[in-house]
């Protein structure tokens, strides 16, 4: 029995409360979208939008310029950007920490400790973006406002092992301890750092040690190539100075030792090298040229000790497929080398050992591999090959 | 001696206001007298001689405060004096505050006489609980191992110092303390090149240090890291196979060829009987084991030729290589001896203490006689020689 109870003076409440049975006000939520809503307004909201747009965000626009209000006193202005960059800093948002801290330092406020803990915190931030320099710089920066901050002295520490600069760690942690002598952060570092610097300088010893063995090893090679007068030459494309007499030089005592082992190890595709064996033989890798067909074979390793004879007729047992006319068969075959300089032929003899042959005093063994010309006997590229060339037949060895 | 009029005639010359070269010859005097014994007790009588001495550690005479400091050094050295410096003159506190002064020219002297006073246990006491009050532990050490705090002065005489007061449980603890970082400051000087004094002392200290086993856990742990430190100095540039090399601690791998190994046979020994004292519990003596420490030994056993010291390395391999002891006497250190036993103990080892001095005055004479031999071969004289005693 809704009678009409109201007095006069109740008419407009009435009308207003009636009004809500019937009207929606104006931008209500709605059903649909209420909980957005709700984290649009500043009070309500989870997360801070990236940007402030004034126009989605007028209440947000308004509570920062009053923040940033440039009005208020440096140190104000400095402590809000503080607890701005911290609060993107627990947010892991670090690159947004160091640009709120960077506004706070810029104020260079008289407060020297809120300056201290904004470098300091930007230093944090910088840490965890992996900027170390950065933040090793702001750690020293706070560090010589406030010299005992202890924050600042474990980041220092920290910045530098990450940096391996481990001596500079330990010093860190040493100026901290001396302020701060129970400090579990700080002796935990600095034993971490000792342990990493002693670390490295087994690992720098060690390195040493192994050169010293592989120059050794050098060494010795190349003293046991010399003791058999063998002569190693660079080739000429791979050599710097460019002297008109570098052959000269090459070919003497001293040019031989100084030689590198770069200038021993094969320019071709192989890779292969001359090595000492267990027996004490040198064991060379052979290239055996045939410029009949524009081929060639290589021997990784040829011990000095053996002969071509025996190497040929392993290689021609089953005659390659490039030999067109079958006539490359071991009794056959003829093995010459060149004497570029004075552009001679020197024929070897087969039967002769591989180290007699090297210590021929015109032969030179061209980037430590040492390579031989092939031909068949008699054959009509055998003339050919042979004829206005000067010719040596082999019959002693070295001189 | 001197009678009374005497010596109050003496101490009226030791005023500031007296003329430099009576000041001086009065202290010159009394130097004379502190360098005996009998000078000492003399003195000893007069402690307002020794005050006024004392007060002219501050003349502003260079020469006047060197013989002072160099007085008070021949007193501290007598036990006996002791009391007197410590009470009557109080020398302590300034001393102190002195040798806190990164300036302050005599800070050496004021470091030998601080070891002279700690060397036996009773003042030992005094000086500590002034130490700490006045200086601290923890300052003393950081003063030692700062390089260059003092430009006038080494202060290797810390070294002595610091070995003296560990003698201390208390000094000892202090140095040992878990929450700080004090005792790994110490460890780089076993090394040290330019002083025997101070890796002496530092070692000195090490070795008291390690009778307390119950800290052997922590000084063997990585906090600490203490082995690597006692080993390098008796390691050599011998080359040890790769698998020898990879099980040693990290310092001691691949050490170069030209490494030299300690050279005063004391210190040497004193490494050893450290490293000894820390098989003393099993957990020591399983860390030695596996951090490899047996082939150090065994090439340093082939180098050494000292008697006395080699005699210690025989014991520490033995423990190395020898069986875990059986159950309950794990701990070497606690290890119950019954009475008759000791007594043998100690006669046996007096015997070999006397057996090891021959055998080190022997090997002495042979390279004495080996130097004098070469020296004469190489002079080339024509007289006889006559035959010495060559092993």
């Amino acid at each position: 029995m809704a009678s009409t109870v109201h007095s006069d003076s109740d008419d407009g409440m009435d009308a207003f409360m009636d009004k809500f049975k019937t009207q929606r006000y104006k931008n209500a939520f709605s059903e649909n979208d209420w909980e957005e809503e709700f984290n649009k307004i500043p009070m309500f909201m989870k997360n801070a939008p990236e940007e402030i747009d004034p126009q989605k965000y007028p209440e947000l626009a308004c509570l920062q310029s009053i923040i940033h209000d440039e009005d208020r006193p440096p140190e104000e202005q400095a402590k809000s950007l503080k607890d701005e960059g911290n609060a993107y800093f627990k947010e892991k948002n670090y690159q947004k920490a160091v640009v709120a801290y960077t506004a706070g330092l810029k104020k260079k406020c008289a407060d020297q400790d809120l300056n201290a803990v904004l470098l300091t915190n930007r230093a944090a931030s910088h840490f965890y973006l992996g900027n170390m320099r950065s933040a090793l710089n702001d750690a020293a920066a706070a560090k010589k406002l406030k010299p005992d901050h202890l924050k600042a002295l474990i980041r220092g520490a920290q910045c530098c092992i990450e940096l391996r600069h481990f001596s500079e760690a330990i010093q860190w942690c040493d100026e901290g301890l001396k302020v701060h002598p129970t400090d579990k952060k700080l002796r935990e570092l600095r034993a971490v750092a000792d342990k990493h610097k002693r670390a490295a300088e087994r690992d720098a010893r060690k390195a040493k040690a192994k050169e010293k063995k592989l120059h050794g090893e050098k060494e010795a090679l190349l003293n046991a190539i010399k003791d058999r007068g063998i002569k190693l030459v660079q080739p000429v494309r791979a050599h710097r100075s460019g002297s008109d007499s570098e052959d000269e030089d090459e070919r003497s005592p001293a040019a031989i030792a100084e030689l590198s082992l770069d200038g021993l190890s094969s320019q071709e595709v192989t890779g292969a090298q001359v090595f000492v064996d267990e027996q004490g033989s040198l064991q060379w890798p052979v290239l055996f040229l045939y410029p009949e067909h524009q081929q060639s074979d290589f021997i990784s390793a040829f011990c000095e000790n053996s002969c071509f004879t025996d190497h040929l007729a392993v290689m021609f047992e089953e005659l390659p497929p490039w030999d067109a006319d079958r006539k490359y068969l071991p009794q056959n075959l003829q093995v010459y080398f060149e004497d570029e300089e004075k552009e001679t032929l020197y024929r070897v003899d087969p039967e002769m050992s591989l180290l007699k042959i090297l210590q021929h005093k015109r032969y030179f063994v061209k980037a430590g591999t040492p390579s031989f010309i092939v031909l068949v006997k008699g054959s009509s590229y055998w003339k050919q090959f042979l004829s206005g060339r000067k010719i040596h037949g082999l019959t002693s060895c070295s001189n | 001696m001197l009678s009374d009029s005497e010596v109050a005639e003496l101490l009226s010359f030791l005023t500031p206001s007296t003329r430099p070269d009576v000041k001086g010859q009065a202290t010159e005097y009394i130097l004379g007298l502190s360098g005996n014994r009998d000078g000492c007790r003399f003195l000893r009588s007069k402690p307002d001689l020794i005050a006024a001495l004392f007060a002219l550690t501050s003349d502003p005479s260079i020469a006047i405060v060197k013989d002072c400091y160099h007085i008070f050094i021949n007193l501290s050295a007598d036990e006996t004096l002791h009391q007197v410096l410590l009470k009557d003159v109080k020398v302590l506190p300034v001393l102190f505050k002195n040798l806190l002064d990164p300036e302050y020219p005599f800070s050496d002297q004021i470091c030998t006489i601080l070891s002279n006073l700690t060397r036996h246990e009773k003042t030992c006491k005094t000086l500590f609980k002034v130490l700490q009050e006045d200086v601290g532990m923890a300052q003393l050490v950081q003063i030692f191992c700062t390089e260059g705090y003092n430009k006038n002065a080494k202060l290797h005489y810390l070294g002595p110092l610091l070995s003296n007061l560990t003698q201390l449980p208390e000094a000892r603890n202090y140095l040992m303390d878990k929450d700080r970082c004090v005792v790994q400051r110490l460890l780089p000087f076993t090394q040290y090149q330019s002083s025997v004094v101070r890796r002496g002392g530092v070692i000195g200290t090490l070795r008291n240090c390690c009778f307390d086993h119950a800290h052997h856990e922590w000084l063997l742990s990585d906090a600490v890291d203490i082995l690597p430190f006692l080993l390098l100095p008796l390691a050599g540039p011998e080359e040890l196979t790769e698998e020898e090399n990879e099980g040693l601690p990290v310092d001691l791998q691949y050490l170069p060829e030209d490494k030299k190994r300690e050279e005063d046979p004391d210190i040497r020994k004193m490494l050893l009987e450290t490293l000894l004292l820390l098989t003393a519990t099993k957990a020591g003596r399983q860390t030695l084991k596996e951090k490899n420490v047996y082939p150090i030994m065994r090439e340093f056993h082939r180098w050494e030729k000292d008697a006395h010291v080699t005699a210690a390395c025989e014991k520490l391999v033995q423990v190395l290589i020898g069986d875990e002891p059986e159950e309950g006497m794990e701990n070497l250190m606690e290890v119950e001896i019954p009475q008759d036993v000791e007594e043998k103990l100690k006669e046996a080892y007096a015997k070999e203490q006397e057996e090891l001095e021959k055998e080190e005055e022997k090997r002495k004479q042979a390279e004495e006689e080996d130097e004098k031999k070469k020296k004469s071969d190489s002079e080339q004289t024509d007289r006889e020689q006559e035959s010495g005693l060559i092993k």
